[in-house]
């Protein structure tokens, strides 16, 4: 009597993704119901028993209606069960996402809902399913202890559903809303327990695991965007559990220091290392010179058009211009004193200012000497100027 | 550059051709009035340089009146190491030549030639213009216009700075002027050049930002609320699915109906209380009533003893008031007997009194009666002689009046007979014995004289008659008064019955004399009788009347009693009656008094006897023993009863206080509300749980989380936009400021030369004054050291012949710096410091002379006076013009 079953959590459907611009946080948001789909379409390549879905379906409770059809529509791919918990961003309320997806009708019979802490029992499968649903946005209580005492029919596997920290794991969960006691699993006499709330993969013991949200929506998520693939061949046998990546798109953060002048070098490397689906955090910080601070600018506009999102920060980056840099822009007389004026401001209390300034009379040198260089000294100055000015909203624009 | 020769020819004022030469290296001053031609020659080197030889716009420098002439100026001048000579001449005859050294250049290229060197510039078309003279324009200062330095030195800027760079020897920037014009540009998209304030882009940025805030705060605050109603919501499905399994109200319902029980019970126990407390009522009357009964009996026992006590006393007070009667009219008997008595005695007594008292009297009006008829006797004698005296002063009487008249009557007859004598004609005669004559009427013989009054007839008998009329006729008139009053006198005396006045003194003594007797016998009547002689008679017959009165009185009274000397006085006689009386009338009252005592005795003793009666027959009544007895048994029994009445009423308050029916009362109450409280709120829960889930769905329809999440999605990418433009605008603007401070600083660095050619002047004119050069090279605001310390001002600020010294200093300035940096100079100064005062001037030319020492300058002034201590000679244009 093997089950297979998925074990996903955390969809967060409908959530945004404001600190993106608005083309790629639409996309990312888009991610996640196309997750949800990949899932269906591997619980249905795998052909597998029942899919648990371990709380925070939903990002909140208010979405709009279009978007719980569109939830619901994305489990066609798969036509088994689906068990689905609510979880802290869509507790089952009084009225709840929940309540209004029941009211329109759309959610489709072969998902079972665990709004009341009492035994689901799937007696084609075999499998009592004992849920823990939150009843409330957040509470201090074990909504689990009840499994312990829970009576399900002999010979049929105890699989517990439940969203929150287990205890002792991690260090800042010891007071985190909604507990969930160590070792529930064992003291439930439960053959899988299946956790929600934690981004990451993770295993917790011998029978209990977060499967992690299937698709990452941040940055500090390890083993993110996968879901588990659980195998119980009877009651009280150990469970196989083998991590699946269901994930696109990968959240990165870089950090990267620039000392000595081939620190720029290894800098371009990596980022020209960006791929596709990644999204990414660049924070830079030390120091380079204009031709450096060019270069790197220049690498991450490309990488900017590559990966899915790109988020670079330079405000740490000190610009340290050389005499080089300076004849280069052709910077003589008081320019050249402006420059070094604002060299040296960038270390005082006004040094973001000043880093801006440089970097913005720079990009207009820039610009002239490129004008200059291409013979075109006698054209009008106002294309120039207009020029110049788009190619310093540019550098701005990249610097964010 | 040095002028040595100018020749001037057929221009304007010259017709002759003029020429100076000899010019110095230095100053060279022309003198001449107004209209010699100082302007002129000015004129002539401005033509000489500005003018293309070829222009058309140059007519008015024929002299006046000759249009054909063609006007033409020749100068030599040396420029650096060359010598030069420039022929020109306009209009009629077109040419323009100029020998260079050796070298010779015609036409328009000698003009470029010349304007490169110099440094000016031809106009294009038309005549030239200020914008066209650079450095001479700058040095050449015309007549009145050495204040007006700021627009020449912005025709001349270019070359100043391009001296400035050269003496520096560096270039400022080869493009920093742009670069700053596009760092302001872009910032200005972003803050107003005048107070930085936000605008454009940036501006809509931070307005879409705050919008989207507030647009995020309102649908947060909704999404709040719309939380707060699902907590709502669940709290009361809670209560209510309590309240659906217990139905509370159903307890109160059931409380209610027990406290009504027992409420009820308790009203029973407060009725028979009450009804027990009014049959102890009734029983307290019947006692009251029993009582009195009881009380009754022993109070007609007693009445009955107080009544024959009472009888008895009455008795007792009847006797003894019987016995003072009786003893009182004995008293009274004698009291009468006493009274008649003194009343006779008293009767006798003043009879007597009486008739002793007549007597006397009669007595006395006798006498009295007897001296009246003497009196009378008297006085009837007496007042018949008085009758007779009074006769006979009547006859003799005489009034005094007529006695007077007599009296005055008789004196005017003998004046007036005197009179008549003195006047009257005086006639003696002495007649012949015998004969006879009349005279009026009386013959005469004898002597004799006559006086004649009157006219008098004379008869002379045998003559006739003589009528002799006395010659006045005072004497008629005297003689009419006279008889007039003899007339009168006449008849008084007739009247008075009188002879003559003789007569009637006699009788006017006589009756003198009869008056004093008639006086005397007045008197001795009077002592007879002063009343008159009737009064005594009166009096007489009145005493005579009362005398026979008395005498009747007498004769009325009885005849005198015997012992009529024994009997008292009147007053004794009177007491005693009196004394008598009085005992009689106390005795009569105090037998009255006893006899109303007596009376009243009698009827109290009927009224005792009375009562006496009534009280003892009660007594006697047949069944009065048994009703007594009877009474007192029922007290006895009804006594009793009450007290047993009075336990049991305690027992019943005691049950009611202790089960407090106002509690009950409310409790019933309490309970009933309790019910409908809690039905009333399950039904309003109903209500409000079927609103809330109306309202929680049509909001949850809305998908405010997901709105909100757009929204904050939005909010962040405005900010980051708003931050972004911030960003930029603080880093153009900060840059902007950047370049300008360094750019002014450069400024002032490379305006370092020039600015000491200005103050190696100032000094002259200003002890330790400094001015600062602006962006332009022109001269900016100067500071000086005033009475208060330092003080600034702007150029324009200065009085007119300060700006004028200023203008010619700082054109010295420049010229140095030209000259420096190896340009031509040449100073023309026409009539200027017009306006300097005499010390200003001095200072000035000291300026003058210092300069003059690097450049040629040529001074025209039309005040030859004040120019005579610049240490050269003067030339006079009148003096130049005869030499021509």
């Amino acid at each position: 009597m093997t089950v297979r079953l998925l074990h996903t959590a955390d969809w967060q459907i409908g959530k945004l993704f404001g600190q993106f611009e608005p083309d790629q946080a639409a996309l990312l948001a888009e991610a996640r119901f196309k997750a949800v789909e990949r899932l269906a379409a591997l619980a249905s390549e795998e052909a597998l028993d029942l899919v648990l879905v371990a709380g925070d379906v939903f990002d909140a409770q208010g979405v709009a209606d279009r978007t719980i059809h569109r939830l619901f529509n994305a489990l066609a791919g798969f036509s088994g069960r689906w068990v689905m918990l609510p979880g802290n961003h869509d507790a089952a309320l009084s009225e709840s996402v929940w309540t209004r997806a029941a009211r329109l009708h759309a959610i489709p019979d072969k998902v079972s809902l665990c709004l009341a802490p009492e035994p689901l029992l799937l007696e084609e499968l075999g499998v009592a399913i004992l849920p823990a649903p939150l009843t409330q946005r957040n509470t201090f209580d074990d909504l689990s202890e009840w499994f312990v005492s829970a009576e399900t029919p002999p010979g049929m596997l105890r699989i517990g559903l439940a969203h929150g920290s287990v205890r002792g794991i991690l260090a800042e969960a010891i007071d985190s809303a909604n507990p969930i006691a160590a070792g529930r699993a064992e003291q439930a006499a439960l053959d899988y327990l299946a956790l929600g709330d934690w981004h990451g993969s993770r295993q917790v013991d011998a029978r209990s695991w977060y499967s992690g949200t299937p698709e990452s929506d941040r940055f500090r998520a390890n083993q993110s965007g996968q879901a588990l693939l659980v195998e119980l061949t009877e009651p009280r046998a150990l469970p196989t559990v083998r991590p699946l990546r269901t994930g696109r798109h990968r959240w990165r953060s870089e950090a990267l220091t620039l000392q000595v002048p081939s620190d720029i070098e290894q800098a371009l490397q990596r980022i020209a290392g960006f791929s596709t689906d990644e999204v990414v955090q660049l924070s830079l910080s030390g120091q380079t010179d204009l031709a450096g601070h060019r270069r790197l600018r220049k690498a991450i506009g490309q990488a900017e058009g590559r990966v899915h999102s790109l988020l670079s920060d330079f405000s740490a980056l000190r610009l340290e211009p050389t005499a080089d840099d300076i004849d280069a822009l052709q910077a003589d007389g008081y320019l050249g004193e402006v420059i070094d004026e604002l060299r040296s401001q960038q270390q005082g209390g006004q040094g973001e200012v000043a880093r801006e300034a440089l970097t913005l009379l720079a990009g207009i040198l820039d610009e002239r000497r490129r004008d200059t260089g291409s013979g075109s000294k006698a054209g009008s100055d106002a294309e120039s100027c207009m020029e110049s000015k788009a190619a310093s909203k540019a550098n701005t624009t990249g610097a964010l | 550059m040095k002028l040595t020769r100018i020749r001037i020819e057929q221009f304007r004022q010259f017709r002759q051709a003029l020429e100076i030469g000899d010019l110095d290296a230095g100053l060279n001053l022309f003198t001449g009035a107004n209209e010699a031609g100082k302007s002129t020659i000015v004129a002539a080197l401005r033509a000489a340089f500005f003018e293309r030889h070829r222009s058309g716009s140059v007519d008015d420098f024929c002299p006046w009146g000759d249009s054909s002439a063609s006007p033409g100026v020749e100068l030599d001048f040396t420029l650096g190491d060359h010598d030069y000579r420039l022929s020109k001449s306009f209009l009629g005859r077109k040419r323009c030549e100029l020998q260079v050294g050796s070298r010779r250049l015609d036409g328009a290229d000698a003009e470029d030639h010349l304007a490169d060197v110099l440094g000016f510039r031809y106009a294009g078309r038309g005549a030239s213009a200020a914008e066209h003279w650079g450095i001479p324009g700058l040095l050449w200062i015309p007549q009145g216009g050495a204040q007006e330095i700021r627009e020449s030195v912005t025709h001349a800027t270019d070359h100043l700075r391009k001296a400035l760079n050269e003496s520096l020897g560096e270039v400022a920037s080869s493009g920093g002027d742009e670069v700053m014009a596009t760092v302001e540009a872009q910032r200005n998209e972003l803050l107003t050049p005048a107070t930085g304030a936000v605008r454009g882009e940036y501006a809509t940025a931070i307005k879409r930002e705050a919008a989207l805030a507030s647009e995020l705060d309102a649908i947060r605050s909704e999404i709040t609320n719309y939380r707060q109603k699902v907590d709502r919501l669940s709290a009361l499905r809670r209560e209510h699915a309590i309240d659906e399994s217990e139905k509370p109200w159903l307890h109160f319902r059931k409380e209610h109906q027990a406290a009504i029980d027992k409420l009820a019970a308790i009203q029973r126990v407060e009725e028979t209380h009450a009804a027990e407390k009014q049959r102890a009522s009734q029983v307290d009357e019947q006692i009251k009533l029993l009582r009195e009964q009881v009380d009754g009996f022993a109070t007609q026992k007693q009445a009955a003893e107080t009544r024959t006590a009472a009888l008895d006393k009455a008795l007792q007070e009847r006797s003894t008031s019987l016995a003072l009667v009786a003893q009182w009219l004995e008293k009274r008997v004698e009291a009468s007997a006493g009274y008649a008595v003194a009343r006779e005695r008293l009767r006798l007594v003043r009879q007597e009194d009486t008739r002793r008292s007549l007597t006397r009297q009669l007595d006395e009006i006798r006498e009295q009666a007897e001296g009246v008829v003497i009196a009378l006797t008297k006085a009837e004698a007496e007042q018949a002689t008085l009758l007779d005296k009074q006769r006979l002063a009547a006859a003799a009487e005489i009034k005094p009046a007529e006695l007077a008249t007599l009296r005055e009557q008789h004196r005017q007859i003998r004046e007036l007979h005197i009179h008549q004598t003195a006047a009257a004609t005086r006639l003696r005669f002495s007649l012949d014995d015998g004969r006879r004559i009349g005279i009026a009427g009386e013959s005469l013989s004898g002597s004799g004289e006559r006086l004649l009054l009157a006219t008098t007839q004379i008869t002379l008998p045998g003559f006739g008659k003589l009528e002799i009329a006395p010659g006045g006729k005072d004497l008629a008139q005297l003689g009419r008064q006279e008889s007039e009053l003899r007339d009168r006198h006449a008849a008084l005396l007739q009247r008075l019955g009188l002879s003559g006045l003789d007569d009637a003194e006699a009788r006017q003594q006589s009756y003198a004399e009869r008056l004093g007797e008639v006086k005397t016998a007045t008197a001795t009547l009077k002592a007879l009788a002063p009343k008159g002689v009737d009064a005594l008679r009166g009096e007489l017959a009145s005493q005579q009347a009362r005398a026979g009165d008395i005498e009747a009185k007498l004769r009325r009274l009885p005849p005198t009693v015997d012992d009529a000397s024994a009997l008292p006085s009147v007053a004794e006689a009177e007491a005693a009656e009196n004394g008598a009386g009085q005992s009689l009338t106390q005795i009569n009252q105090q037998l009255h008094q006893a006899q109303l005592g007596a009376a009243n005795a009698e009827a109290n003793c009927a009224a005792a006897t009375r009562e006496l009666a009534s009280a003892t027959a009660l007594l006697d009544a047949p069944e009065r023993a048994a009703r007594e007895m009877a009474a007192n048994r029922d007290l006895v029994d009804t006594l009793a009863e009450r007290h047993t009445l009075a336990t049991r009423i305690a027992a019943l308050r005691q049950q009611v206080c202790e089960a407090r029916p106002d509690i009950l009362k409310q409790d019933v109450e309490r309970f009933a509300k309790s019910a409908e409280q809690h039905e009333k709120r399950f039904g309003e829960r109903r209500d409000t749980l079927l609103r809330l889930e109306v309202e929680l769905q049509a909001a949850g329809a809305q998908g405010l989380e997901e709105r909100s999440a757009e929204l904050a999605r939005d909010l962040a990418q405005a900010q980051r936009r708003a931050e972004e433009l911030r960003r930029r605008a603080g880093a153009l603007d900060h840059l902007l400021q950047l370049l300008r401070d360094k750019r002014r600083l450069l400024t002032s660095k490379l305006q370092a030369p020039l600015q000491k050619h200005f103050n190696h002047y100032l000094q002259l004119l200003f002890a330790q004054a400094s001015l600062e050069i602006d962006e332009n090279l022109s001269p900016g605001p100067l500071t000086r050291l005033g009475v208060s310390g330092s003080e600034s001002g702007a150029f324009e600020a200065l009085s007119f012949g300060a700006r004028e010294q200023m203008g010619v200093i700082s054109r010295l300035a420049y010229a140095d710096l030209l000259k420096e940096a190896g340009r031509p100079t040449l100073i023309i100064l026409d009539d200027a410091l017009v306006h300097s005062d005499d010390e200003r001037l001095a200072q000035m030319k000291r300026a003058l002379f210092d300069a003059a020492t690097r450049h040629q300058i040529l001074l025209f002034t039309c005040h030859p006076a004040n120019w005579r201590d610049l240490g050269v000679p003067a030339r006079s244009l009148e003096s130049l013009r005869a030499a021509g």
